[in-house]
């Protein structure tokens, strides 16, 4: 009897089998379909893969495996379309505040991040002062110096607004110079004073220095250093608040008494690439998010020798009742991998592992004034598909 | 003074193409591309792209000096695809991406100045 059921429940398997073997289409599909045939990657190389892992002395797994086949053998396919990126890819907000913000981007390359913080240190264009004409500096503060400090003053006008200049520098009109004016003295008798930024006056209407030109007739106004053909504060373009200094308390130059300075300095547009003073940002960086995991409990005395040992306090311990004590982390965010904590011997090595996730990267962006730093951000994105498409066209 | 003019980094010289396509002639399906004043931003992101395609063998970027202000990019493909196909597929992904990515901020961004 028993045998008869075996035999039954055997062409039974058989016909599932033969079934399965047509729902599947070809051999190889179906052994693919079989639970036992792993779909997903070994935990272990899942972990290589994602994570950068930050031993005493070097961190290990460091690269990123962006070859398709890379686990072919495996049967895992490794390449990234399109709707993979568009599945995984997020970003989270953490903080925005007018001058600098952070936030994560999850699910993305070194590559770009990479090409994201170059675009921001260096290509982003900005206004700042390239041309200083000095009519009178009697200060103890060289030409060159003075000038190389005006350069590097961060300046509030939106750079979309502006063209850059032509290479000669010769044509400077509304369009392309914004024009600043500096006339300070200290009388004889009075103290000492410092020259800070907001002594810096826009002329909206261009130069008021006079270039000496021998060859002009006498009956036509004197020519100046720049040629507007109308005030920059009517053109419809240029926002309400007018252009100035970012920050008014950035020190310039000290006067003694007797000493004068006047000049004037025309801003034009360029890009950090050509001079930092350019540079949109103070600095853009960013950082891989830290993951600490305690391999096995650490209880009691070791517990609290374990929260002591991290100077930006990434542990914490919890009671887990009869008086017994455990560390927990905390805030693994805080983590700077200082590795403190697996400074100790082997078996501290043992008991926590710091990693990095690879593709989870902090962005921090502090703005130096000209734009506010998510408008950074977007125009950074804009220049690299400006730069694609360029690649491609020229091309074709 | 014999310093390049700061420019020069940025400009394409007049005359000289943006990118230049040079067929490999040892082995079929493998090329070289030059492109003219771009560096490691567009290097690196590209090779990361190139990587990515299923059909592509090799892929890899140099910048052959500091102050040659050129990246030179070399790509060799199977045969279904061309060293070609696959730069130009790979660029429309990546400008494809960038999209997206833009959109994920500004939505973001907008979703942050409404909650706070």
């Amino acid at each position: 009897m028993s045998e008869v059921d075996d035999s039954m429940s055997e062409v039974e398997e058989q016909e599932e089998l033969q079934r399965k073997k047509e729902e599947n289409g070809s051999g190889l599909d179906y052994i693919l379909s079989l639970e036992s045939v792993p779909s997903k990657l070994p935990p272990r190389l899942e972990e290589l893969k994602t994570r950068v892992f930050c031993k005493s002395d070097a961190p290990v797994h460091t690269d990123t495996i962006q070859y398709s086949g890379a686990y072919a053998a495996l049967r895992v396919d490794n390449s990234l379309r399109l709707d993979n990126f568009c599945q995984n890819f997020k970003i989270e907000l953490i903080r925005l505040t007018d001058d600098d913000m952070e936030f994560d981007m999850i699910g993305i390359d070194p590559a770009l991040a990479n090409a994201f913080r170059r675009i921001l240190i260096s290509e982003v264009p900005t206004m700042a002062i390239e041309r200083v004409y000095i009519a009178n500096n009697t200060s103890v503060i060289q030409d060159e110096v003075l000038s190389h400090r005006l350069g590097l003053i961060p300046i509030r006008a939106d750079p979309r607004l502006f063209e850059y200049p032509d290479t000669t520098g010769t044509d400077k009109n509304e369009k392309n110079t914004i024009v600043f004016k500096l006339h300070v003295r200290c009388e004889v008798g009075q103290p000492r004073i410092t020259v800070k930024t907001r002594e810096l006056e826009w002329l909206p209407h261009g130069s008021e220095l006079h270039s000496e030109d021998n060859n002009r007739d006498a009956s036509s106004k004197p020519r100046t250093f720049t040629s507007f053909n109308c005030s920059q504060d009517s053109l419809p373009e240029f926002p309400k608040s007018p252009i100035g200094i970012k920050d008014s308390d950035i020190i310039i130059a000290k006067l003694g008494p007797g000493q004068e300075i006047e000049l004037e300095a025309h801003a034009v547009k360029g890009i950090g690439k050509t001079h930092a003073k350019w540079s949109p940002v103070a600095t853009a960086w960013y950082r891989m998010l830290p993951e600490v995991v305690l391999l096995e409990e650490v209880k009691d005395e070791l517990a609290e020798e374990l929260k002591n040992k991290c100077p930006v306090g990434v542990f914490d311990i919890e009671d887990i009742g009869k008086g017994k004590r455990r560390a927990t982390v905390a805030r693994p965010r805080a983590c700077t991998l200082c590795r403190e904590c697996i400074r100790g011997g082997k078996e501290w090595e043992d008991r926590v592992s710091l990693r990095r996730v690879k593709d989870h990267f902090i962005f921090t962006i502090e703005s130096t004034g000209a734009l506010p730093p998510e408008e950074l951000f977007t125009e950074a994105v804009k220049i690299l598909e400006d730069k694609c498409e360029r690649v491609i066209m020229e091309l074709s | 003074m014999n310093a390049p003019d700061r420019y020069e980094r940025f400009v394409v010289p007049e005359g000289t193409k943006k990118v230049t396509y040079v067929r490999d002639t040892k082995i079929i399906s493998a090329a070289c591309l030059t492109v003219e004043r771009e560096d490691h931003t567009i290097g690196n992101i590209v090779r990361m792209q190139l990587h990515r395609d299923p059909n592509v063998l090799f892929a890899g970027y140099k910048l052959p000096h500091p102050l040659q202000y050129k990246i030179l990019i070399r790509i060799h493909t199977t045969s279904q695809s061309s060293p070609m196909q696959a730069y130009n597929q790979a660029i429309n992904d990546l400008d494809r991406e960038l999209d997206h990515l833009k959109n994920a901020f500004e939505a973001e961004m907008a979703k942050f100045s409404r909650d706070y």
